[in-house]
């Protein structure tokens, strides 16, 4: 058992794009050999592998094992993440251990998915019987109710989920990987006049799927010093937690993990909210960053629009958002879209942000959502905290 | 019961049993009754079904009827294609906390949007299909 700093050395990333008519595999491993070139591995190094179960593998069980066969990496480590939005960052973290446990040394955490082409993800277990008569099984639906029962607490605030909209499509117009489509400043104008969903929840509060493909290089010091790999993520500070209030019929639906990990997560950093430099959250629907804002401890619950409006998000300022647009804007490459977010904080603290590059970029905050449950807010949270080793 | 004029196309129900057993609750839609699980050692009732209970860990498990009264806690309104509702759109969906003290997803299919409000009282209607019919909730 190493007591070396492990952490994240390299990442790549393809463009997100509509219907390419290629599967997961093919994807991937265009990620795959652009980390290779990146980073010099060989591909015969790759000895721990995660693979992010995909919507458009999804009845496969063997996904994982095919991934290895496709890209000819012979791991000593093998692992099917499948937390939904949160099995990239929850993947860096189980990698992590297996370098530690000295289960391999070259882990990538690998993430494609291609549901504008395909979607095989059959959901099957309560699903079939108690949601999906009543159309209640599909995203939308589910945050649609989320919304009104947080409009009835504490009012919703247009303007702030907009300014959410507005300020991701600003950074995603800096962002070559971003789904070309949506690569034009948004407007106020534009936003309200968006159609309605699930009401209140508009059409460009939402997620647009692509199809993409991202991936992450998990090693210790040592053997990154010895690649000459001099750039090097650790996570400072990771919680999640899955069915938050699970046993209980009556649950705040507003409420999720995050209130519960929130606090956990900055002390394990040593930091408050008002210390992190940038927030790359989770972005399936803008309510889930505001209630992500506030749950977290940015600002007190109810506040999220507040803080919003009363807060430079811009990558210029003082808490930038989803610099490269997140899934909102930049699209979501069905669940290879949760790591999105993370390779881009990941390129802001290497310092490769290019015209979108946040000043100082000491610290990110990244985090995930995973999975519509049964009359709830989401399965599983998870956030992380990176800072340079 | 939908306001739209375009009649929806037949839906049908889902197969039964293939999650945990569920076949009090399709003959409870057979009789007019809504009948879910309940943990007699706790007193509870829990929706969905669960292999076992949420308050004791424990596969003690029986089916009760339940009043069918509730109030509203959420709603929203779909008004799109693709999400499980087309050919009913607009297509009001709730969740119903019950007076038994459990919460259920279901369909409004007499309300029009913003019709039902968070705290309304609603209870027990029937969604009919193409062969049979599925618990849903009207104002009261």
């Amino acid at each position: 058992m190493t007591t070396d700093p492990i952490g994240i050395v390299g990442y790549a990333e393809i463009p997100n794009r509509f219907r390419t008519g290629r599967s997961a595999y093919d994807l991937a491993g265009e990620a795959f050999a652009a980390l290779l070139e990146r980073t010099g591995v060989a591909l015969d190094e790759v000895d721990g592998l995660s693979v992010t179960a995909a919507l458009s593998e999804g009845t496969n069980p063997f996904f994982a094992a095919y991934m290895c066969e496709a890209l000819g990496v012979t791991p000593t480590w093998l692992n099917l993440s499948a937390t939904g939005g949160c099995s990239g960052l929850s993947a860096v973290m189980r990698a992590i251990s297996a370098v530690r446990e000295g289960h391999c040394r070259v882990a990538v955490v690998l993430s494609a998915d291609a549901p504008s082409t395909i979607y095989r993800a059959d959901f099957g277990a309560q699903r079939t019987e108690f949601q999906e008569p009543q159309a209640a099984a599909r995203p939308p639906a589910a945050f649609g109710l989320l919304m009104s029962r947080y409009a009835h607490q504490h009012g919703l605030k247009e303007d702030a989920l907009a300014k959410i909209a507005m300020v991701q499509r600003g950074h995603a117009v800096m962002n070559e990987n971003a789904l070309p489509k949506l690569r034009t400043p948004l407007t106020l104008e534009e936003y309200k006049a968006s159609r309605v969903v699930a009401d209140p929840l508009r059409l460009l509060d939402s997620v647009m799927f692509c199809d993409g493909a991202n991936a992450l290089l998990v090693m210790s010091r040592d053997e990154a010093r010895r690649r000459q790999l001099d750039k090097m993520l650790l996570p400072t500070a990771y919680a999640e937690v899955t069915n938050h209030n699970g046993r209980d019929p009556l649950a705040d639906i507003t409420e999720s993990g995050f209130t519960a990990l929130g606090p956990r997560l900055f002390k394990q950093a040593g930091m408050a909210p008002k210390d992190v430099r940038m927030f790359q959250p989770y972005d399936d629907f803008t309510i889930a960053v505001q209630l992500q804002l506030e749950q977290l401890g940015f600002c007190p619950r109810g506040q999220g629009a507040d803080f919003v409006l009363d807060t430079d998000l811009r990558h210029s300022g003082d808490l930038p958002l989803n610099t490269g647009g997140g899934q909102i804007s930049a699209g979501q490459p069905g669940l290879a879209g949760g790591p999105l977010n993370l390779v881009e904080g990941v390129r802001q603290l290497f310092g490769e942000g290019g015209e979108r590059q946040v000043s100082d970029a000491r610290n990110a905050l990244v985090t995930g959502i995973g999975v519509i449950p049964y009359g709830r807010n989401w399965s599983t949270s998870a956030a992380m905290i990176l800072e340079a080793a | 019961m939908s306001k739209d004029n375009a009649p929806a196309p037949a839906r049908k129900l889902p197969s039964e049993n293939l999650y945990v057993d569920s076949s009090a609750f399709w003959q409870g839609t057979r009789d007019k009754k809504l009948l879910l699980q309940y943990c007699p050692l706790n007193g509870r009732f829990q929706h969905f079904p669960r292999p076992i209970s949420l308050y004791t860990g424990r596969r003690d498990l029986e089916w009760r009827e339940v009043s069918g009264r509730g109030r509203v806690y959420a709603v929203t309104a779909l008004r799109t294609n693709g999400l499980g509702a087309d050919g009913r759109l607009p297509c009001v969906l709730a969740l119903i906390d019950l007076e038994e003290g459990v919460r259920i997803l279901a369909n409004l299919p007499g309300c029009a949007p913003g019709e039902a409000r968070i705290g309304d009282a609603v209870h027990l209607v029937w969604d009919e299909l193409a062969d049979g019919r599925y618990p849903a909730f009207a104002k009261s």
